[in-house]
């Protein structure tokens, strides 16, 4: 037929036209929908919200966290009972300012309700509210509040967890801030105003530089390229390229070997050693415990990362001791001791444990999974000695608990200002079977890590093993 | 060659999918409505019936109304889940636009001889109609487009539409009178760009004054498809191409009422509260549906606005999901191909491109519609064929379909174009 050729260009063209709706449409809600209904206009976030009492957050022990009251016209308030205890762990629910950490990261388990069983048990019938799940967390609120009243107000963070299985016992930044929505309404504009930052999750987004816990790292990047008999002449003070690299105190300890250095925190030794092992070497170091690595976690981290390009050779000293441009949070070097504490491997931190729905039925559980293979075992076990012999004999002696073995090792931290350094302590414990690994952070606290952390440190893993 | 087509299979999925609404709504609204239930039996029963009439007495293309009935079962459900007196108003309209359908055939084969020979009095309705509604019209939405004659409203143009393809089809195919020939001094094919011009013109001219932007641009793309099919020349076709982008650019830079729905379109959300408001409550019920819906009755529907008719398919997505919504859009395709496929197989000039033009209307409709609420085009307010709520779509959209059935179960061989 004659005119058959042209009608079936338009019919190609009417594909063509049904084929684009086809394939929007799928982009659409495979990669726009989500944050398009995230937006405030979006009023079935509120429907869903006021439908359903929000799921309590409990603790490891069954202590609520965070709990949803009713009033007697059905208006929900998000009520946490410990104030600002959990403000950068569970975050806040409230109207006005939205949703952060595990109130926004689990949001959808909080809302969730069994939703067909509800329906033909109770209708349409809005009297009857139903309920979203509870969220079981594997923090401890015990310990929490030991790591609270050690740190006595001082800024910085304590984070605890179990080395085995990944689970954090412990996530305290401090200050903090009350997360009520009254108190946020009150507050909310000297908050974002005040100079220390309370809104900052010192744990998991504050950027340190690690100082001499690192050495942890670059010893064990020293044992695994056959440095293991590295020893120096330690007379206090070295100087590398024209910059000298000085002991605390400018302590000369002599002819020492990787674990008196270590003991005793040499930065004579470290620094030489950083630049003996060179810069591809100490990226490994850092790359192998993920301390310039964004850590995979329930609630948001720092996307930290390793700062250098080519490295000088004050470059590789400074890294050595751990200084530099290196930066790393409180939640990465607890998990380069819990790794240590479980032979080389790294599990990944968990913060929940399930998530139980209204009539008792687990929705949601999280199981131990291994981050990385930071070192293999018997290097593991090395490190585990010198950092025993840390606590022993070394810098780390405040950290003694009486019965039982402990591992640790101290940091110091110089930042931008001078005499006012970052005090450090990681560790675990005991040190044949860790229970618990540690970091303790004090920011600008001008006082040694193993005076001002180690003690902390210490109080909390005692907590918990007894 | 539509013998195939005797299986009962389609029946019943077309039953499955209606207890399946009825079961849903009923378990929304806690209730069974009698009335709801004895309208959804019926139009299981008139597809039944309509399928075996079509099949066994060899009508034609027997997919036609097996695929309306899906669409419009699926209406139903709809219309009835957002407010039940708009599911069985929906569900009489329904057994009415059947009713259409076979009028529309039986007339359509019934006066197939004369047909082609009516352009006069086609185009005098629809200006009659145009004027009407321009005299006694309501306007809704910023468009004038409503005719109310006691409780039953009715909007002229989708019967035009219908007019306005019948009357292109015969321009383009019937022979030209030689009195036309001697006293214009022109060649056939010319006088028929002309007369198709004009007739394209007015009823432009007319939709542009009530505002009916979609309905211009479905009219405007029926006649620049027919040009391209039936020969005109490429410098015409450009021609009118560059006219209409003229008029578009102009429309989109000094109409405000359009200026709107393109910043709405471009930035839905820098007004979401007010002018972009429809759109964006339109993505979020999309958005919130995701893949799989939340379920018939789950959905927050009430959020969207005219939800029961323009923003229908938003509420199919919300509630069946994106991927219902795509078969939804599949169903129309397939529709649309039936149609095209139907314009290929006649062996009449005349019903050829009447079964070209309506299917390419049903087609582009469909295309507008979806791509508007979904944010891909400019959101243009147009009924969404046989789900959409509203008497005068529905009806004329059957009787469109009737005729396609109609051509479809033509024999009779009329030779090609006579010249």
């Amino acid at each position: 037929m004659k005119y058959n050729k042209k009608i079936i260009s338009v019919l190609v063209v009417m594909c063509l036209l049904f084929l684009s709706i086809f394939v929007y449409l799928t982009y659409f809600s495979l990669f726009k929908a989500d944050t398009i209904k995230n937006s405030n206009y979006n009023r079935r976030l509120w429907e869903r919200e006021a439908s359903v009492l929000r799921g309590t957050i409990y603790d490891r022990g069954g202590t609520a966290l965070a709990e949803s009251e009713l009033d007697d016209e059905g208006n929900q308030t998000r009520v946490y009972p410990y104030g600002s205890l959990y403000s950068h762990v569970i975050g806040y629910n409230a109207r006005s300012y939205g949703k952060t950490n595990l109130e926004l990261a689990y949001n959808d388990y909080l809302l969730r309700t069994e939703s067909l069983a509800e329906i033909i048990q109770y209708g349409k019938d809005i009297s009857k509210m139903s309920r979203g799940c509870d969220l079981v967390t594997t923090l401890d609120h015990g310990l929490t509040e030991v790591a609270k009243e050690q740190m006595r107000g001082r800024r910085g963070a304590v984070v605890a967890l179990d080395p085995k299985t990944g689970e954090v016992l412990c996530l305290f930044s401090n200050p903090s801030f009350d997360p009520n929505e009254d108190e946020l309404s009150e507050n909310w504009a000297d908050l974002a105003l005040d100079e220390s930052s309370p809104f900052l999750p010192r744990a998991t987004m504050g950027l340190y530089a690690p100082g001499s816990t690192f050495k942890i790292a670059v010893a064990a990047e020293a044992l695994e390229n056959g440095l293991g008999d590295y020893s120096v002449y330690d007379e206090g003070t070295v100087r590398i390229d024209g910059r000298d690299f000085s002991n605390s105190g400018k302590k000369a300890y002599g002819n020492i070997d990787l674990k008196n250095g270590f003991k005793f925190s040499s930065n004579v030794m470290f620094a030489q050693l950083g630049r003996e092992l060179g810069a591809e070497k100490l990226k490994e170091a850092a790359h192998r415990f993920m301390v310039t690595e964004k850590i995979p976690f329930d609630i948001d981290t720092s996307s930290v990362s390793w700062n250098y390009g080519s490295m000088g050779e004050t470059d590789l000293a400074s890294v050595g001791i751990g200084q530099g441009r290196l930066m790393t949070t409180p939640l990465n070097m607890a998990l380069v001791a819990a790794s240590i504490a479980n032979g080389g491997i790294m599990m990944k931190p968990r913060l929940v444990r399930s998530a139980v729905s209204s009539n008792g039925v687990t929705v949601y559980q999280t199981e131990p999974e291994a981050l990385t293979a930071a070192v293999p075992s018997d290097t593991a076990a090395e490190i585990s000695d010198y950092m025993q012999a840390c606590v022993e004999s070394g810098t780390g002696v405040n950290a003694r608990i009486r019965g039982v073995e402990v591992c640790g090792k101290t940091g110091t931290a110089q930042n931008e200002q001078a005499g006012m350094d970052h005090a450090w302590f990681v560790g675990f414990a005991p040190k044949d079977d860790p229970q618990i690994a540690v970091a303790v952070i004090q920011e600008y606290s001008g006082a040694s890590g193993g005076s001002a952390c180690a003690p902390v440190a210490r109080a909390v893993m005692e907590a918990w093993i007894k | 060659m539509y013998s195939e087509t005797s299986s009962v299979k389609p029946l019943i999925y077309i039953m499955l999918l209606n207890l399946v609404g009825a079961a849903l709504i009923s378990i929304h609204y806690g209730g069974v409505n009698l009335e709801a239930i004895i309208l959804t039996g019926a139009i299981c029963l008139v597809s039944i019936i309509s399928y075996a009439v079509v099949s066994l007495a060899e009508l034609g293309d027997a997919y036609i109304y097996l695929i309306i009935s899906v669409l419009g079962s699926v209406g139903g459900i709809m219309q009835t889940r957002i407010k039940p007196e708009y599911g069985i108003r929906q569900l009489k309209w329904f057994l009415v636009g059947t009713l259409c359908y076979f009028a529309a055939m039986l007339l359509y084969r019934l006066l197939n001889k004369w047909l082609h020979k009516l352009v006069p009095l086609y185009f005098g309705i629809s200006v009659a109609l145009f004027v009407a509604t321009q005299l006694f019209g309501k306007t809704s939405h910023g468009s004038l487009n409503w005719i109310v004659i006691g409780s039953l409203s009715f909007q002229p143009s989708e019967l035009i539409r219908i007019f306005f393809v019948l009357s292109l089809a015969a321009v383009f195919t019937a022979p030209v009178p030689d009195k036309y020939k001697d006293r214009l001094r022109l060649k056939p094919q010319h006088i028929r760009l002309l007369v198709a011009s004009f007739i394209t013109l007015v009823n432009v001219g007319f939709l542009i004054l009530q505002r009916e932007w979609g309905i211009t641009l479905l009219f405007f793309a029926a006649y620049f498809f027919f040009l391209y099919v039936y020969g005109a020349s490429r410098y015409y076709l450009l021609l009118n191409c560059f006219a209409a982008v003229g008029v578009g650019l102009f429309g989109a830079m000094r109409v405000s009422h359009i200026k709107v729905r393109i910043d709405t379109w471009l930035h839905p959300f820098a007004d979401a509260s007010a002018k972009g408001y429809q759109i964006t409550q339109s993505l979020f019920a999309i958005g919130e549906g995701g893949m799989a819906g939340r379920g018939i009755g789950e959905g927050s529907v009430y959020f969207i606005p005219e939800v029961h008719s323009d923003f229908i398919f938003s509420a199919i997505c919300e509630e069946m999901g994106v991927v219902g919504g795509l078969a939804i859009l599949m169903l129309y395709f397939v529709l649309v191909y039936r149609g095209f496929k139907i314009a290929l197989a006649c062996t009449n000039a005349y019903n050829k491109a009447v079964a070209f033009g309506l299917s390419f209307i049903l087609g582009l409709q469909t295309f507008i519609i979806i791509g508007g609420v979904t944010k891909m085009i400019p959101l243009t307010g147009i009924t969404l064929p046989f789900v959409s709520y509203g008497g005068s779509s529905m009806l004329t959209t059957f009787a469109a379909c009737g005729i396609l059935q109609a051509i479809s179960g033509n024999k009779e061989e009329i030779t090609d174009e006579i010249q």
